[in-house]
């Protein structure tokens, strides 16, 4: 603490201060400042202040508002709660492993990021309504689950669990195997063991973590819209995007709309502060992880939960998407006859766009995913060691972004980069998907490598400033390698989210381009599904294995 | 000397070069956006720039642009939209000269439509339910369960038929809408989510399909039958218009011109969309042979919030 105290007049921390500041402040802080001003001036867009507060009352005084209010919390607090109890027991179990075990399950649990929600979603209605491919095969119809409030939970749970089990994993690692030993030198039992040291030692990194899926689960549209919509639940980011995009658009009414999601994020994210204070002791000294001493009996039960888990994460929704992209109709379902691989030659033969369309993609997430994991890194020692003033005024508005509806977001973009005064522009060119992309992603890496970097103890900057290290050598020599796997971690599921970005992608491209997201929409829409599910299928595999090979190159050099 | 000529001519060149660009924000069919805006490319010689979404997300991009506008004409999938943007006085007002054989109530002075969607049951064959002739043969017994329909909420066309049957049908149009609701009707949002439980087996019958949606996956080979119901039904223009801010008035009318053109027409009869020109061969039943229902789309737009109200009342939405 004393160090950066002390230097915190010195040139090289105001540097990382402000450097920190003003990318958070131009990347997200503009356009969520945008939204906030269209909020309250219904003419923003036109550029005038005319009619100040004229609309909140009105947009906020309707009575379904309530209800999708309440929906949206009780849907996120049970897709909390939920991915965390699932997160936690396969962090646990992993340590029972070997380390190549654990590690092919940490790239399968990789793959939900790279499944869209509404094509997971698409792939359980395909698999599970009356006459779908389990109903076909079975007999058994499981609509009545699927279509209700605990199908969503579950749907959404096993598509948001993996960002917590990273989260959680990193920090039981890092926690390693000393305590536990003490503690069972000391007649400690099993659940003693998890409820009073381990559950403890892990709380801030879950509740870091816990906060993410939260706030996502109340932004998310993909299985709201498509689950939801059959049986009439209604949240509000479904109320936000029946404003933006049916007529008669309201543009005004979806920002003050996304006020109230802003407020649900900021009242999270100070709930969590206020446990977090509870239990934000952090770890002494870094330990080192002794083996693994495991049961086969126990390495048994690790590899039947995780393959459970990935029965429902990875191999259904992945098993359905290769499926449709196979049929040759979609109303003669999956049988041996109807099984085509034309969607996959017009991929690659016909001159429509698929091929360029998956280079801009694969560009763009890659960049992304670059400049997000090392401004993240930035952003979390500004905020852990160097402390500055409004720090929580930073960490809030790192969470805006997955707070805010994309599609309000990408308004808000908009609104701050479309002016006739600026002098040269990132909108209608690339660099306005590139900016958004990494303002809609900043989020994950700030998020997981802040709580990363709490665990590390602050001996290890004083032991390196003994030595005469200045902060450029701290993070650079000392801190940035004990980062390395958390960022790689970040990095991965930013370029796997970029990969796949639909609703920004939609709104902002310049004309003229199209990204693997809205290749695949526009297909969906007025073209073929085969073909939409057969690019995702084409992107899902070469994301994935770049995502493998990045890993690969990193574990290589790291110790 | 010389330099300065060189750079004269450079310059006098590369104006030459960059011809004017139109911009074009466009709903609908991909390919026939693409297919038009490389028509008119090789017809004109200008360089056209074409943004692609739906109906709903090119009115928004709109929308949020208002301060520095790039669009110079927008091709809806919506009448609502042309409706709402001429009443705010943001149209330019342009008769094409080949808009001649276009009927009356598919253009106004500030748009004209390219072509036109119509309403339909989409029916799956597989479902082996008696066939649908009329609306109300959906709401029997036997569509127990079976049948969906967009939200008109969230689908202009679905919207366009409540009004249409409304208009024509009056009190008995709720009751139509009362029985399907007590059918178990299902309404899962847009034109697609309502088409999809039926393509997959799910449900029998779409209330109010697009018609030219379903009749290209008909010829795709999906078990699917577009029927147009004895009783009558609507039109669902896709507007086409010229934004007053437009700073390349005269390209954008000639883009017009040539959508409404003898070649323009024959790519939209193409992707099987009713042409808005009535002397272009359809590729599907024609003006002839559909029963439409005639109402003043103007007036029922201003009553929309009412007509979706109590739609939504019924449903129980």
């Amino acid at each position: 603490m004393s160090l950066y105290a002390n230097a915190r007049g010195g040139r090289l921390p105001l540097a990382f201060n402000a450097f920190s500041v003003v990318s958070l402040l131009i990347i997200i802080g503009l356009p969520v400042l945008s939204v906030i001003l269209f909020a309250i001036f219904p003419h923003f867009n036109e550029g005038s202040f005319r009619a100040p507060f004229s609309n909140l009352y009105p947009q906020l005084s309707d009575p379904a508002l309530i209800d999708a209010t309440f929906n949206s919390i009780r849907l996120a607090t049970c897709v909390t709660l939920l991915s965390i109890a699932v997160a936690v027991v396969l962090a646990y179990v992993r340590n029972k492993m070997s380390v190549t075990a654990g590690r092919f399950w940490d790239v399968m649990l990789l793959v939900p990021f790279l499944i869209p929600p509404y094509i997971g979603s698409m792939a359980w209605i395909q698999m599970f309504q009356f006459n779908g491919v389990w109903y076909r095969w079975t007999g058994v119809d499981f609509s009545a689950f699927l279509f209700s409030f605990s199908g969503v939970v579950f749907v959404m749970t096993m598509h948001l669990f993996p960002l917590v089990y990273f989260s959680a994993s990193n920090a039981l690692r890092v926690i390693g195997q000393r305590y536990s030993d003490v503690a069972r030198v000391y007649g400690a039992g099993r659940l003693d063991l998890a409820c009073r040291i381990l559950l403890p030692l892990m709380m801030p990194t879950l509740l870091a973590s816990g906060l993410i899926v939260f706030v996502l689960s109340v932004e998310e549209f993909g299985t709201p819209d498509i689950l939801g919509s059959r049986f009439g639940f209604e949240v509000m980011v479904t109320a936000i995007e029946e404003k933006l995009t049916d007529w008669p658009i309201d543009l005004p009414g979806a920002s003050v709309l996304s006020l109230n999601l802003i407020a649900i994020a900021v009242s999270a994210y100070l709930l969590q502060l206020v446990v977090n204070r509870k239990y934000a002791a952090s770890l002494d000294a870094q330990t080192i992880t002794s083996a693994a001493n495991s049961s086969r009996g126990a390495r048994l039960v690790a590899h039947l939960l995780f393959t459970l888990a990935a029965v429902f994460a990875v191999i259904l929704p992945l098993f359905s998407v290769v499926a449709a992209s196979l049929m040759s109709t979609v109303s003669h379902g999956l049988s041996w006859d109807n099984l085509t691989l034309s969607a996959y030659a017009d991929l690659f033969t016909s001159g429509n766009g698929a091929v360029e369309a998956i280079y801009t993609s694969l560009g763009l997430a890659a960049m992304t995913a670059l400049i997000a994991a090392v401004l993240g890194l930035l952003v979390a020692f500004t905020l852990i060691r160097l402390k500055p003033r409004g720090k929580s005024v930073l960490d809030v508005l790192s969470l805006m972004p997955n707070a805010v509806p994309a599609m309000a977001l990408s308004v808000g973009l908009i609104l701050t980069w479309n002016q006739q005064y600026l002098p040269i522009t990132p909108y209608n060119t690339m660099m306005i998907l590139l900016l958004a992309y990494v303002c809609l992603m900043l989020p994950y890496p700030i998020r997981m490598i802040t709580s990363a970097l709490r665990q590390q103890p602050f001996s290890l900057d004083e032991s390196a400033a003994i030595y005469g290290a200045d902060i450029l050598h701290i993070v650079r020599r000392v801190l940035l390698p004990l980062m390395v796997p958390i960022m790689v971690a970040s990095g991965c599921i930013v370029f796997a989210i970029s990969t796949r970005e639909l609703v920004a992608s939609l709104m902002l491209a310049p004309a003229g381009t199209e990204t693997v997201a809205t290749y695949v929409f526009n297909q969906f829409d007025q073209g073929s599904v085969s073909a939409g599910m057969a690019m995702s299928l084409v992107v899902i595999l070469v994301s994935g294995a770049l995502i493998a090979l990045g890993q690969g190159i990193v574990k290589r050099y790291t110790p | 000397m010389k330099f300065a000529y060189l750079l004269s001519a450079t310059l006098l060149l590369g104006s030459g070069v960059h011809a004017e660009t139109l911009t074009v924000y466009s709903a609908g069919p991909k390919g026939l956006s693409n297919e038009l805006i490389q028509g008119f490319e090789r017809q004109s010689g200008a360089k056209v720039d074409l943004y692609q979404a739906t109906g709903g997300k090119i009115m928004s991009r709109y929308q949020a642009e208002k301060a520095n506008p790039h669009v110079d004409v927008m091709i809806s999938s919506s009448l609502g939209h042309a409706i709402t943007l001429d009443n705010a006085g943001e149209l330019l007002a342009y008769q094409s000269p080949n808009a001649a054989k276009v009927p009356d109530f598919l253009k106004n002075a500030t748009y004209t439509a390219q072509g036109t969607a119509v309403l339909a049951i989409a029916y799956n064959t597989q479902s082996q339910l008696p066939v649908p002739k009329r609306w109300a043969d959906l709401t029997k017994p036997e569509y127990k369960n079976k049948v969906t329909m967009p939200d008109p909420s969230k689908s202009g066309s679905a919207l366009t038929l409540v009004e249409g049957l409304a208009d024509q049908m009056g009190e008995s149009a709720w009751q139509l809408f009362a029985d399907l609701k007590a059918n178990d009707v299902l309404i899962p949002g847009p034109n697609k989510a309502a088409l999809n439980p039926v393509l997959q087996g799910a449900k029998s019958a779409v209330f109010g399909a697009v018609d030219y949606i379903g009749l290209g996956l008909k010829a795709k080979g999906e078990t699917l039958e577009v029927i147009y119901p004895e009783d009558g039904t609507v039109l669902a223009p896709r507007p086409m218009m010229i934004l007053k801010s437009t700073q390349h008035e005269a390209l954008a009318k000639k883009f017009v011109d040539y959508v409404l053109s003898d070649e323009g027409q024959t790519l939209v009869a193409d992707t099987l969309i009713l042409p808005a020109r009535t002397d272009i061969a359809a590729q599907r039943p024609g003006y002839a042979e559909l029963n439409l229902i005639q109402f003043d789309a103007t007036a029922a737009a201003e009553k929309a919030k009412q007509t979706k109200d109590k739609f939504a009342q019924i449903m129980g939405h």
